[in-house]
Formats: C-alpha cells, sequence, structure tokens
C-alpha cells in the first residue's frame, strides 16, 4: 500500500476556512453582530449596574468605594426620587393611551382613500420628525399665559386665560398635551402600517354579511391591529418612561419638583451634580422599569395567541 | 331565492368602460357563469351586484326590487371571494356565525344552523380552529360555509377556485354542484376557466371586454360559437381556425386539399362564393382513418400523450392544426397523417366580423 501524500499540511488558509464545521461557520458569522451588541449594549448596562454599587462622586475628591447596596437604599429614602417617578409613571399612564387613541384616529384618516396621499402622509410625519426640544419650545410658547395661542382660543371663547406654567395640575397637563401631540404621529405611522395589511376583502365580506362601520371597526380592525398597536405601545411605554426634552424644555421640571422626570433626575444626579453612583442607581431602576413593561406586554402577546 | 336582471349596466373609470350595457335576465334558482379573460369586467359585474362597487349607468334589479343604491347588507346575498376573506383572528364556527350575529338572529337559533351548514359541508370537525390552521380546501368550504349559513336569496361566486390546485378544484366544483342541487338558490359564478363555466353552469355568459359575447346553456357555447372569440375560448384545447376559400359548396385551403360543406351549410354561406373565410375546428372533431377524398393532409410536428388521449399539432400550410387522437395513436414526427373532418362539425366565420356564418344551429344529439 503506498502511502498517501499529507493533504493537511498543504491546505491553503482559504480552504482551511471553507472546511469550518457548520458550528464555527456559524459562530463565525455571527461574531460581529455579536461583538456590536457587547459593545454597544451589554458593556454599557454592565457598567451602569456595576458603577451603581459604588461611591462615585466626581464632586467629593473621594476614589470610587464599593457601597453594595447604599445608593438603592438611599434612593428609597429620597422624596424627589419618589416624585420624580409618580410624575414619570403619571405622564406614561395619560400620554400613551392619549398618543394611542390620537393615533389610531390619526391613521384610519391616513387611511382613507384620498386621492393625492403624499400630503397627508407628510403631515403625520412631521411632528414626528421634530426634534422633541423644539416642540417642547414650540408648546411651551403655545402655552405662554400671555402670549400663547392657547390662552387666546380660550378668550375667544369667553374662558379664562389659563397661568399653564405656574400650577402643578396645569403644568403636568400642558406637557401631556404636548407629548400626546409629539407622539402620537409615531403610533399612528405604526398603525397606519398595520392597516394597510389589513386585506380589503374582509371589509366586503363584514359588508356582505351586514357589519356597519362601527362593527368593523371593533370587530375586524382592532383586532387585526393589535400587533401593530402592541408594538407601538412597547415602543412608546419605553420612550414615556424615559420622557425628558419636553418638560426640561417646558417647565425645566417646575413648579417646584411637580413636573420632573426620573431622566431629569438622573441628568440632574449625573451630569448637574457628577454624582455618578447615585444617577447609576437611578438609571438601573429606569431600565429595570422599562424591561417590566416590555415584559408584561410580550406576555400580553403570547396569552392572545 | 330571487331572479336577476342586469338593464343597460354599465361601469366606467373616468373615460375607461369597464362594462359596456349590459343586459341580462338570471332565472330564480339558475345557476349562471360569467366567463371571459382577464380586463373582461366579469368581476366587476359581480361586485356591482353585490354592492361593492358602484353603477356608472343602467339598473340591478334583485327579484322586482331596484337595488342600485343598496348597500351590500340590503341586497340579502351571499359571497364567496377568490381569497376566502376570511377573518383570521375568528375560529371557524365565528366566521360562519358572523352574519347571523349582526343581524341580530337568536344565540340558540346561530349554532344549530352553524352545524348544519358545517356537517353538509363536512367540516364540523374543524368549527374550533382558526383559518390560519386550515388547508386552502378546508378555507374555501368554510368561505361556502359562512355563504349558505345565511340563506340568501342568490351566491355570488368570486374565482372561488382559482387557489386551488387542479385535483382540489375538481373535487371542490362538484362539491359546488352538489351544494347548488340541494339548496337550488340562484348563483352567479364568476370565472376564467371556461372547464369551471362548462361543468358548472345551467348557462354561460361570455364576456369581451365589458361585452357579452354569447349567452346559452353550455351545449349551445360549445355547438354553436358565434365568434371566433367564442370558438377559441370555449374548449381545451381551442378550436383550430384556418382561413379557406369558399367556392360554391367547397372549401380550399392553401394547401390544396378541399373539404365539401353538407347543403345547409353551404345555403347559409352563399353569399360568400369566390371569398375567404375562416374555418373553426375542434380538435375532437377530426378523425384519423383511410385516406378520403375530402381528407386535409398534415405534417406531424408534436405529439402529446395525456393519457385519456393524444394531441397531435400538425403542420398545415401555414397554419398549426391541433388534433385529438386515440390514446393508443402514436403518429411518428414528420409522418404525413390524412384526417378526416365531420363537414356538419365545421364552423365558418366571417373574416372581417369574426361572427359566425350558421344559421341553423347544430344541435349536441345532432352532433353526436
Amino acid at each position: 500500500m503506498t502511502a498517501q501524500p499529507n493533504r493537511e499540511g498543504s491546505k491553503s488558509s482559504f480552504t482551511r476556512f471553507l472546511d469550518l464545521s457548520e458550528t464555527k461557520l456559524a459562530a463565525l458569522l455571527l461574531a460581529p453582530a455579536a461583538i456590536l451588541l457587547v459593545l454597544i449594549v451589554v458593556y454599557p448596562v454592565g457598567r451602569l449596574i456595576w458603577t451603581s454599587f459604588f461611591n462615585l462622586s466626581l464632586t467629593s475628591g473621594m476614589p470610587a468605594s464599593f457601597a453594595g447596596f447604599e445608593n438603592y437604599g438611599l434612593l428609597l429614602k429620597d422624596p424627589i426620587f419618589w416624585q420624580t417617578t409618580k410624575n414619570t409613571l403619571l405622564i406614561t399612564v395619560v400620554t400613551v393611551p392619549g398618543a394611542l387613541l390620537l393615533g389610531i384616529a390619526l391613521a384610519l384618516m391616513a387611511n382613507l382613500p384620498f386621492e393625492r396621499k403624499w400630503p397627508v402622509r407628510l403631515s403625520l410625519l412631521i411632528p414626528w420628525a421634530l426634534p422633541l426640544s423644539f416642540a417642547g419650545l414650540i408648546f411651551a410658547w403655545f402655552f405662554h399665559s400671555e402670549y400663547g395661542v392657547v390662552n387666546d382660543v380660550l378668550r375667544r371663547f369667553g374662558l379664562k386665560g389659563i397661568i399653564w406654567f405656574n400650577s402643578e395640575e396645569w403644568a403636568m397637563t400642558a406637557i401631556c398635551l404636548t407629548i400626546i401631540w409629539k407622539t402620537s404621529s409615531f403610533m399612528a405611522l405604526i398603525i397606519l402600517a398595520g392597516l394597510q395589511t389589513i386585506p380589503r376583502s374582509l371589509y366586503e365580506a363584514a359588508d356582505v354579511d351586514g357589519a356597519g362601520r362601527v362593527r368593523q371597526f371593533f370587530e375586524i380592525t382592532l383586532p387585526l391591529l393589535k400587533p401593530s398597536i402592541i408594538i407601538a405601545l412597547i415602543f412608546r411605554t419605553i420612550t414615556a418612561l424615559q420622557t425628558f426634552d419636553i418638560p426640561y424644555t417646558m417647565t425645566r421640571g417646575g413648579p417646584g419638583s411637580s413636573t420632573a422626570t426620573l431622566a431629569m433626575y438622573i441628568h440632574q444626579n449625573t451630569v448637574d451634580f457628577l454624582d455618578l453612583g447615585y444617577g447609576s442607581a437611578l438609571a438601573v431602576v429606569m431600565f429595570l422599569l422599562s424591561m417590566a413593561v416590555t415584559m408584561v406586554y410580550l406576555r400580553f402577546i403570547r396569552s392572545t395567541r | 331565492m330571487a331572479s336577476v336582471s342586469f338593464r343597460n349596466l354599465e361601469k366606467a373609470y373616468g373615460a375607461l368602460r369597464i362594462v359596456k350595457s349590459i343586459n341580462l335576465e338570471i332565472a330564480d334558482r339558475e345557476f349562471v357563469v360569467l366567463v371571459g379573460p382577464s380586463g373582461c369586467g366579469k368581476s366587476t359585474t359581480l361586485r356591482m351586484l353585490a354592492g361593492l362597487e358602484s353603477i356608472s349607468g343602467g339598473d340591478v334589479y334583485i327579484g322586482d326590487k331596484l337595488v342600485n343604491h343598496l348597500p351590500p347588507r340590503e341586497r340579502d346575498i351571499a359571497m364567496v371571494f377568490q381569497d376566502y376573506a376570511l377573518y383570521p383572528h375568528k375560529t371557524v364556527f365565528e366566521n360562519m356565525a358572523f352574519s347571523l350575529k349582526v343581524r341580530g338572529i337568536p344565540t340558540a337559533e346561530i349554532g344549530p344552523r352553524v352545524q348544519d351548514a358545517a356537517e353538509m359541508l363536512g367540516i364540523a370537525h374543524l368549527l374550533d380552529r382558526k383559518p390560519g390552521q386550515l388547508s386552502g380546501g378546508q378555507r374555501q368550504r368554510v368561505a361556502m360555509g359562512r355563504a349558505i349559513v345565511r340563506r340568501p336569496q342568490i351566491f355570488l361566486f368570486d374565482e372561488p377556485l382559482s387557489n386551488l390546485d387542479a385535483k382540489l378544484r375538481g373535487q371542490v366544483r362538484a362539491e359546488i354542484k352538489k351544494l347548488h342541487q340541494a339548496i337550488g338558490t340562484t348563483i352567479l359564478y364568476v370565472t376564467h376557466d371556461q372547464v369551471e363555466a362548462m361543468t358548472l353552469a345551467d348557462r354561460i355568459v361570455i364576456l369581451r371586454s365589458g361585452d357579452i359575447e354569447q349567452v346559452g346553456t353550455p351545449d349551445e357555447v360549445y355547438n354553436n360559437p358565434n365568434s371566433v372569440f367564442v370558438g377559441g375560448f370555449v374548449g381545451a384545447p381551442a378550436m383550430n381556425f384556418i382561413k379557406a376559400k369558399l367556392e360554391r359548396d367547397t372549401l380550399h385551403f392553401e394547401t390544396g386539399d378541399h373539404l365539401i360543406l353538407p347543403s345547409a351549410q353551404a345555403q347559409d354561406v352563399e353569399s360568400y362564393h369566390g371569398r375567404e373565410m375562416i374555418v373553426g375546428i375542434r380538435p375532437e372533431h377530426f378523425s384519423v382513418g383511410p385516406a378520403a377524398a375530402d381528407a386535409l393532409n398534415g405534417r406531424v410536428q408534436v405529439v402529446e400523450p395525456l393519457g385519456s388521449d393524444t394531441l397531435v399539432h400538425l403542420s398545415f400550410g401555414s397554419s398549426v392544426l391541433v388534433v385529438r387522437m386515440a390514446p393508443d395513436a402514436h403518429p411518428a414526427v414528420g409522418e404525413t397523417l390524412s384526417i378526416g373532418v365531420q363537414p356538419c362539425r365545421v364552423h365558418l366565420f366571417d373574416p372581417t366580423t369574426e361572427r359566425s356564418l350558421r344559421r341553423t344551429p347544430l344541435s349536441a344529439a345532432k352532433a353526436a
């Protein structure tokens, strides 16, 4: 028997690459995405959680020291944390359903058989495309007690103008209305995309079956929009929990801390007071809150499938 | 149950006329099939009857009632859509019960009605499933169940079999026919498939570019097509069309072959003496046998054995003739075949108008 020449040794690196097992090849192909995810998601979140266990204040001049759950203990006793969390939850509870309802109405309107669709779609896009702080500044002027268009309209109807930013309730109302206006277009875009996936023949079948427009909405449109609505709600709720720009530009959290949000309090602690340990603990709470909400929605999707 | 009447029915989108003044009377309990190529206006006509499409002109009557401006729900019709249009989030039971629920039928009555319809269609075991969990054929049956549970005056079918494979199509076709025999409701059925039209219809309406080309029983449109279009559309494979010159009672083909017409038919076309005309012969109306004086001679180009019979493509002058032969016939490619024609089965058409020149209709019995 003649000896076979050792071909392994003569293989080029390219040939060896082609000979990889499927598992190795899969790992190799997934590696770039995995590395990117680690760099931009896992590391920052991990670092945030890690920092939250330290006393790390850049103004104290002291080196970082391990504090365990001290920062978490502090925040539980911090009345501003509770106030800003309550405000954040209030904004979420009011603006998410508000934007959803307005978004559905706008999407239904945009889905009407207009001869020219682009002006309608464009008008939907504009509020979404506007920077948040810009929307906050515009609406701060709209709600201005002297020169604002809102008070002007109220006065034209014989009502008294409101000093919007002097009372906790009216300031919060103005902020919530602004957020609803700003974010409903995002909801509308997602719901419009969902609406366009519903076949026209279903409505025709419902017409023949005898269902009127209202019944068609509740029996066909709404159930079939559920996946789009859930996606829109997940995105919107997470961003609502992170609300910052609009209250920051409209009221700076005032009067007092009555309109300040958790994100603003995190910003104040980390950027203004340079207390990175405590700010990180606050941010972890916000992260957990977002995760919890997402889990609830995903559970809901699974249970209704 | 009700009759249907279209009077000068029109549909136009701007200057584009999709349906051009259709007049048609459909009798109570009749099964009428609208057939024609894509874009001929058949679905639009059906949708105008359903109330899903507005009418540009003319009138639609269901029974004695003018329904031009009635919404679909007030027309007492049920429709089976091409894509079935089943509500994906509802179970089969809910799909079938929906129209009854909407119409305020008591719940105690809905259950048995749905159950009856489901049993009739053999889908009773599927009532708890959602459409996504059903096969194409099962979905088709659910769509029919949704329609029959209503007990409407008229059933409308818009190409209901076009999403099914060939085997299932044949099966469901038979079921639709059985259904009509069982419930006897007036049916208007749209298809582009002439086999469906021939097998299902009491009467076939052949549409072309928004106009009715011919109305008749399957036998009439097959045996007496009134135009080249109908002759070519009905029957598979399609009718062969060849040009020939008429001299007294004899047709002369470009190949030098000739065919003597029966005297009745020759009289019908007397005025065409010395002129060219279009001759239509169905593939199944040729006969292959010992060479006859008036046989046509063609060279075999392609042989298609189908099992039940064999289709042979013959080059015949500048034309190609398709001839249906016995299953055991295996002519060799390149061979010259001499084929006879039953002269009474020959269709003659005006070369300009393409209308049939036959004045004495050919009955199926006579043809047989």
